[in-house]
């Protein structure tokens, strides 16, 4: 964390890709979400659309299908996508990351620009029935062979699988050693035989989650991604990636929720009842400080820091937006309430998940303790 | 600046801070104000924003004063060196050698239309206050005798209410519009200097004091606490340095919007780092000695200055009407 001063881009620049997007969205209209269309698929139709008109990966290299911009031109469109009312970004950044850090050459040839076209979709197979938050008590076992694994284990809460061609796996290739070095990373495409995706319901009714069951799954040593053992390490790097708002397209989604608060409180402003004007604007200052948060990290990361612990505290800043966002939209939109409860009513389950995905918030706050503050430990 | 330059500057405020930065209450004098003052004019800061263009960024004095609100600094780097310089910069007055400070209502705010009673705030060392109206009228007061404030190290000044004024020139509307972001920034920005200099002195304070056989710093629920007292303060710094950019870069309106959403944050975030360092500072954090009250004085009192939490989040709920 840097206490000197930092760059934020060049604002004609963002300005002039802000523009240039705007004006791209007016020629390509919205796509709406036909009855009955399952809301991964819509997004996927909107993210090749996106795609088409390249405003996917705008951070990443154009030789992996990018458009070799800074990650300050991906904040800057993630911003625009939640004030012109359209669906978010593709949540992808994590996983590009991911690959672009510890792929080989050929796997990000490979991986990256269908990743980023929407030609095929990942999905993260890190959580286990035994381990959540607690990566480190992972199963699945992937035994080695002369040129290939074979991965006998269960997966948990690995979102859209079932939505998905392709699997980022973790998987322990040593018994004996610390979860820190037995842990190795894999792709695994998901119509391999042996792999049985399961759908699970979810509170808000989406069927979002999946188990995921492998049954000796033969993955190719070509398959693994990075050295055996490094999969802890990526394991870290992909979370605090996904920690951060940014990475995940959430600064989107809250932006458009917020937008549409801001054009109620604009049209009842005299009728509000107490305090909501006031709720109002403090989803509004959570949000911009969001986005402050997101364009400060990015600024810092493109000084040359790289991504750590600190993600916790973008974590729970993304947590505290969410859920008090969610909240506040339910007393001011109370319609939502009856019956059997809307979309927005469904975001508002599904912002509880936010201080529990990506790690829960006691583990955050364990993690900044530790590795931040340095505090000792008990005993 | 460039970097180095930055650099050189921050330190030579650290370094004032050592030298001068009360350890208590009590070390809080005239003679130990005047000293300091005199050691921070010595620096030759002023002229930081002074000239046009200014030789710091609106970032770089950000930064300075977030500097100078980590410690119980006496001296009014914010009245003296930052903001009435940055006025007559804007006003093209060049001419001037005089040291004034600003001029708030005695709630602490901008002076409206016809401005009641005025104090000058920030005023160690100052020999005068400038008085901007909500016209952008900017006239120059007298300073009266010393007024009690319950910010300790701050220095604020009566302005007799029958002093002649003299007029010093008129803000155009967009130098209004910056000036009032400037400000807001700049206190904004020791505020998240205070909170976050306090939090760190908690954290300190909780890897050494030990209960039931071992620091308190080991115990879960004091981590917590802390955890989330600095994922308040990062907040804080984040919206803060993105608004205070935002003066270098953007447009006058939008420099004012993110002034407002760091003030807003600040005011309750600031605030409540503040408390959670006293919780973990325990009962020696209630004694007139120890330095716990002058940040949660700063910062309680700070959270009113120049715009409560009520007001910028009425005026923030509303859509902008540039996009």
């Amino acid at each position: 964390m840097t206490d000197t001063p930092l760059d934020f881009g060049d604002p004609a620049d963002l300005d002039r890709l802000r523009r240039e997007f705007r004006a791209w969205l007016a020629e390509h209209p919205l796509p709406e979400r036909q009855s009955g269309e399952p809301v991964p698929v819509f997004l996927r139709r909107w993210h090749r659309l996106l795609h088409s008109g390249g405003w996917v990966g705008l951070d990443v290299p154009e030789r992996y299908g990018g458009r070799g911009l800074t990650a300050l031109h991906q904040v800057a469109i993630s911003d625009e996508l939640g004030a012109c009312r359209a669906p978010g970004v593709p949540r992808i950044g994590y996983l590009a990351h991911a690959l672009l850090e510890f792929g080989s050459e050929e796997q990000r040839l490979r991986f990256l620009p269908r990743m980023l076209a929407g030609d095929e979709v990942w999905c993260q197979g890190f959580s286990e029935p035994g381990a959540g938050s607690d990566l480190a008590g992972m199963s699945t076992f992937a035994e080695r062979h002369d040129d290939h694994y074979t991965v006998r284990g269960q997966k948990l809460w690995t979102s859209y699988a079932q939505y998905s061609g392709l699997c980022l796996l973790l998987a322990r290739t040593d018994r004996a050693a610390p979860a820190h070095k037995s842990i190795s990373a894999f792709v695994l495409p998901l119509d391999r035989p042996g792999v049985t995706v399961r759908p699970l319901r979810a509170a808000n009714g989406d069927d979002e989650f999946c188990e995921l069951f492998l049954d000796d799954v033969r993955i190719e040593e070509s398959e693994r991604i990075g050295a055996e053992g490094v999969g802890w390490a990526l394991a870290m790097t992909t979370v605090s990636y996904e920690r951060n708002a940014l990475d995940t397209g959430h600064i989107s989604k809250y932006g458009l929720l917020v937008e549409r608060l801001r054009r109620h409180a604009a049209e009842h402003q005299g009728g509000l009842p107490d305090g909501l004007l006031s709720r109002i604007g403090r989803c509004v200052v959570d949000y911009e400080v969001l986005v402050a948060h997101a364009r400060r990290r990015t600024a810092e990361r493109l000084a040359g820091q790289v991504a750590g612990p600190e993600s916790s505290v973008d974590k729970l800043l993304m947590t505290r937006t969410e859920q008090r966002l969610y909240d506040t939209a339910l007393e001011v939109f109370p319609a939502e309430l009856s019956g059997e409860g809307g979309e927005l009513f469904g975001d508002y389950l599904y912002s509880r998940a936010a201080s529990v995905y990506g790690g829960t918030s006691q583990i955050q706050r364990n993690i900044i303790a530790k590795r931040i503050l340095h505090l000792p430990s008990n005993g | 600046m460039d970097r180095e330059e930055f650099v050189l500057v921050r330190d030579m405020v650290r370094s004032l801070a050592t030298r001068f930065g009360v350890t208590s209450a009590d070390e809080v004098k005239p003679s130990t104000r005047t000293a300091a003052q005199q050691a921070l004019d010595e620096l030759g800061l002023a002229d930081l924003r002074r000239t046009s263009p200014p030789a710091a960024t609106a970032q770089e004095c950000a930064l300075l004063a977030e500097e100078h609100g980590r410690h119980p600094l006496t001296t009014s780097l914010l009245g003296t060196v930052l903001l009435a310089p940055e006025l007559l910069r804007l006003l093209g007055d060049d001419t001037s050698r005089s040291t004034p400070t600003i001029a708030l209502t005695r709630e602490l705010r901008f002076p409206g239309r016809t401005p009641p009673d005025l104090v000058a705030w920030d005023s160690e060392g100052a020999d005068s206050a400038l008085r901007v109206t909500a016209e952008g009228a900017v006239t120059r007061v007298r300073l009266g005798s010393a007024a009690p404030s319950t910010d300790l190290v701050r220095s604020v000044r009566a302005v007799p209410s029958d002093a002649p004024v003299e007029v010093v020139g008129r803000l155009d509307p967009p130098d209004l519009l910056r000036w009032q972001a400037y400000a807001l920034v700049v206190v904004t920005a020791e505020l998240v200097g205070a909170a976050g200099s306090f939090v760190e002195q908690a954290v300190e304070y909780a890897r050494v004091r030990r209960q039931y056989g071992q620091a308190i710093g080991s115990f879960q629920a004091v981590q917590h606490l802390l955890a989330d007292a600095t994922v308040l303060v990062e907040a804080c710094t984040s919206v803060t340095r993105y608004a205070a950019w935002c003066l270098d870069n953007e447009p006058p309106e939008r420099a004012l919007t993110a002034a407002r959403v760091a003030k807003a944050e600040v005011n309750s975030s600031a605030l409540e780092a503040v408390y959670a360092g006293m919780q973990v500072f325990g009962g020696i954090a209630q004694t007139w000695e120890h330095i716990a009250h002058l940040y949660l004085r700063k910062v309680r009192l700070g959270a009113t200055l120049l715009a409560t939490t009520d007001e910028l989040l009425a005026a923030l709920a509303v859509p902008e009407v540039t996009r």
